[in-house]
């Protein structure tokens, strides 16, 4: 017996499966042990707290998101811990949130009916980096095709454009990409979780408007009426040479700039507006009385001082400047010149490429979502006993059934690591995946148990059935492979998530896993 | 009885190969008729017709007959029907399915059902398709099926290098797709987009299951044909077990229609793949090795 355990300890193929398992089970960091605090699900740009230096970095696992434990003292575990904190918190008077990653001390925003909104959306935290799809955590999909034809390039700048929008909105978790057919149809197809349809139309049918403002009076607004060219070369945006970075606050802070051209119209009504105003002398230098403020979709982004010289005139030629902030000087560089493609993008887009028709828009509720998650777990833990029970029947060895059934759930955590790695959605289609995997890994099993323990094998020495069984299961795997690869392009791409995960989960399985299983069954009854 | 069925098995595998041959002509003809009469080879649902469902996950103490008809009179013109969903024999809810794909037409619906049951916004959800994407959609599945049968074909002859045993994974495949759909027909069922995915996961499964009969047919001499043809049953018939339990577990207690109906679709194409397997692949498999013998 000790000899047969020091046998499995040491044989390479188990040794592999075990090393996938342990790198699958790091991606996915179940968080066992429970997480403190609230995460944050979505942040508004101009809210109190993205002044105070709050901000949702894109691409982050969910476990390492930052998480809020405490509004003014007040413990944040739940959701709900979280809104009766704020509900006490009453208008401009200052406050600290605690998060995971530092305290912020802000002042709350007056309010006349005493209901202050710190801008941001919470849910519970993560329990672990795997990312659930919108048919689990409910949420909203859009398929958007463009009205004519289009471009490959301005099908990615719209993409891009549209990402940055819906970044703007400091929404987590969006999916946007372009998905073509097999015909050629070209789609976009955007997926926000935990976000309603009525919002999401609204983002999408709000998207275009940026206008900049002095006194409340438009000088321009985005896109090429009134905006001829915005400059992203080297040489006429970057960091401002005039300010570069500069310590602030425990941080940096660096300040950039760009060259955009205003149509003459534009550049006119900049003359109207700006001529009457007064001028004020800050530090040395000479601005105009009124800020040129940015908004977008009438949430302002964005002040900007205006130069004395620019008092009453119509130039053209205008510099755009905005800032940003790190901890370091290179995350300060970081941040201003991501916060300036935003802005280049915005002015740039003022008008998308091509129109866009929605073609699809499907709504998840949540609670739908999670009541879903839960019945497949029991419906999975159901069937792996029914399935035990007739492997056990079929070949009345028990010491069959432990390494099957720990082989196979060794394959759905390697799948599930491999999308905790990929940053993949697990939604609907994934789950079909995993079915077939589980599916064709059970029939595997059962290939090498047949192949190994059959009679007519008996004259055969233990390698040769292993290398028939494995041959049975590469022929299978290679022969599915091949029906498998149309289907990434088939439909929008909506059935791409069922073939990924099938191929993944096969070739993990095929190549990992079910090997390790022959193995095992070699090293347990081989006499 | 049994024996006698054994020696029928045994001795006249060609004359049973007729049983999966007038299945297939049979489910071909439903298919045609289907065709010529509706216009489509299969009762397409809202997602690849194009309309809205409206899911609400409660029991609303109305019986789904009584609401369909009054939301009928209420919407004479939507091609509404009601559905009931349910698990492990209990009502959960229900689905309304409808040809309406105007958002401002579904939100009177909405705010027809939820003046009536006093819903809040979390208690439903909606589902829209544009017609144009459900009729790309559906031709697009069978592009894809076509390639998918193609490069199945080519993978099969690089593995195996024997051209009958392509044509045979080739012709289980088609057969098992196409009896199925017939099948399906026949429940009365309409189609999702998911449940296109079972089809195709049938070929899955039935892959597994036509290179265990191949292997041990044709790649290894142990024993007589007939006991490696007993002995690749007995593996296949393990193999189509266990799923059938899995499958039937999960069509008992599964809440989601959608996965409910990938399950019914596995459970007919396991069925229907029994047949084409026993019967249509170990008959061409021994006719081809028959030949083969009488050869040399």
């Amino acid at each position: 017996m000790n000899q047969k355990l020091k046998k499995l300890l040491v044989n390479w193929r188990i040794l592999l499966l075990v090393t996938f398992l342990v790198l699958s089970l790091l991606a996915i960091k179940p968080q066992i042990f429970g997480t403190e605090g609230v995460e944050i699900h979505s942040l508004r740009s101009n809210s109190s707290l993205a002044e105070a230096g709050l901000a949702i970095p894109a691409k982050v696992q969910p476990t390492s998101r930052e998480r809020i434990l405490s509004v003014d003292g007040m413990e944040t575990l739940t959701v709900e811990d979280y809104y009766s904190a704020v509900s006490q918190l009453g208008g401009n008077r200052t406050v600290q949130v605690e998060t995971t990653k530092q305290t912020y001390t802000f002042m709350t925003p007056e309010s006349a009916d005493g209901n202050i909104d710190l801008g941001i959306k919470v849910k519970q935290a993560s329990t672990s980096n795997l990312r659930m799809g919108l048919d689990l955590e409910g949420g909203t999909r859009v398929l958007l095709q463009p009205a004519g034809e289009i471009s490959k390039e301005d099908l990615e700048t719209t993409v891009d454009s549209l990402k940055e929008r819906l970044n703007v909105y400091g929404l987590r978790d969006i999916v946007v990409r372009s998905a073509s057919d097999l015909e050629g149809n070209d789609f976009i197809l955007i997926e926000i979780a935990g976000v309603t349809e009525d919002e999401i139309q609204e983002l999408l049918a709000k998207q275009g408007k940026f206008e900049a403002k002095i006194e409340n009076q438009t000088v321009f607004l985005g896109g090429e009426k009134d905006i001829t060219y915005v400059c992203r070369s080297a040489d006429c945006s970057g960091i401002d040479p005039r300010f570069g970075c500069a310590p602030f606050e425990g941080g940096y802070h660096c300040r950039f700039a760009f060259q955009i051209t205003l149509s003459p119209e534009a550049a006119q009504r900049h003359a109207e507006i700006t001529k009457n105003l007064k001028t004020v002398s800050e530090a040395g230098s000479c601005y105009l009385s009124e800020d040129l403020a940015l908004y977008l979709d009438d949430v302002e982004v964005d002040r900007l001082r205006v130069g004395c010289e620019l008092k009453g005139s119509s130039t053209t030629d205008i510099q755009i400047s905005g800032s940003g902030t790190g901890v370091t000087q290179a995350d300060a560089v970081n941040d201003a010149l991501k916060n300036m493609k935003k802005l280049q993008t915005v002015l740039l887009t003022g008008s998308l490429p091509v129109k866009l028709d929605i073609v699809k828009i499907d709504t998840i509720s949540p609670s739908l979502g999670k009541e879903f998650l839960h019945n497949v777990m029991l419906v999975g833990a159901l069937a792996l006993v029914a399935v035990s029970g007739v492997v056990l029947y079929r070949y009345r060895k028990v010491v069959i059934i432990f390494p099957m059934v720990l082989v196979m759930l060794s394959e759905l955590v390697l799948i599930l690591g491999f999308a905790a790695l990929a940053k993949w959605n697990l939604d609907l289609a994934s789950i079909a995946g995993l079915i077939v995997v589980v599916g064709t890994g059970m029939n595997h099993f059962i290939v090498i148990t047949d192949e190994t323990l059959r009679k007519e094998a008996e004259s055969l020495d233990w390698n040769s059935r292993i290398k028939n069984a494995l041959f049975i299961i590469m022929g299978a795997y290679v022969i599915n492979l091949g029906s498998l690869v149309p289907l990434f392009w088939a439909g929008a791409g909506l059935l791409k998530g069922f073939a990924l995960t099938t191929i993944v989960g096969m070739s993990v399985g095929v190549l990992v896993a079910r090997p390790a299983y022959a193995a095992i069954v070699k090293i347990l009854l081989e006499e | 009885m049994f024996q006698k069925i054994k020696h029928i098995y045994e001795t006249k595998y060609k004359l049973l190969m007729i049983i999966p041959l007038l299945l297939l002509i049979l489910s071909l003809v439903q298919i045609g008729a289907k065709y010529a009469t509706t216009g489509d080879f299969v009762n397409k649902g809202i997602s690849l017709k194009g309309g809205s469902t409206v899911t609400i996950p409660k029991d609303l103490s109305i019986s789904p007959a009584e609401l369909e008809e009054s939301l009928q009179q209420q919407f004479p013109a939507a091609d509404l029907s009601v559905r009931t969903l349910s698990s492990a024999g209990k009502t959960t809810g229900l689905a309304i399915d409808s040809g309406l794909q105007d958002s401002t037409e579904i939100d009177v619906l909405v705010d027809a059902l939820s003046e009536q049951f006093a819903l809040q916004k979390a208690d439903y959800s909606v589902e829209v398709v544009g017609s144009s994407l459900g009729n790309n959609f559906f031709k697009q599945m069978l592009i894809a099926l076509v390639f998918s049968f193609l490069l199945m074909g080519i993978m099969v002859i690089i593995y195996f290098r024997v051209f009958i045993t392509s044509l045979m994974v080739i012709l289980a495949a088609f057969c098992d797709i196409v009896i199925t759909l017939a099948i399906f027909n026949l429940t009365g069922m309409k189609l999702h987009p998911a449940g296109i995915a079972a089809f195709l996961m049938l070929i899955g499964y039935s892959v597994d299951g036509e290179v265990v009969i191949s292997s041990r047919l044709i790649k290894r001499n142990d024993g007589t044909e007939l006991q490696r043809i007993y002995g690749a049953l007995r593996t296949g018939w393990t193999m189509t077990q266990t799923t059938l339990v899995a499958v039937i577990v999960a069509l008992i207690f599964v809440q989601s229609e959608i996965v409910k109906q990938i399950m019914l679709i596995l459970l007919i194409g396991l069925l229907v793949d029994t047949v084409v397997t026993w019967i249509q692949n170990v008959g061409i498999l021994r006719w081809h090795l028959e030949k083969k013998h009488s050869k040399n």
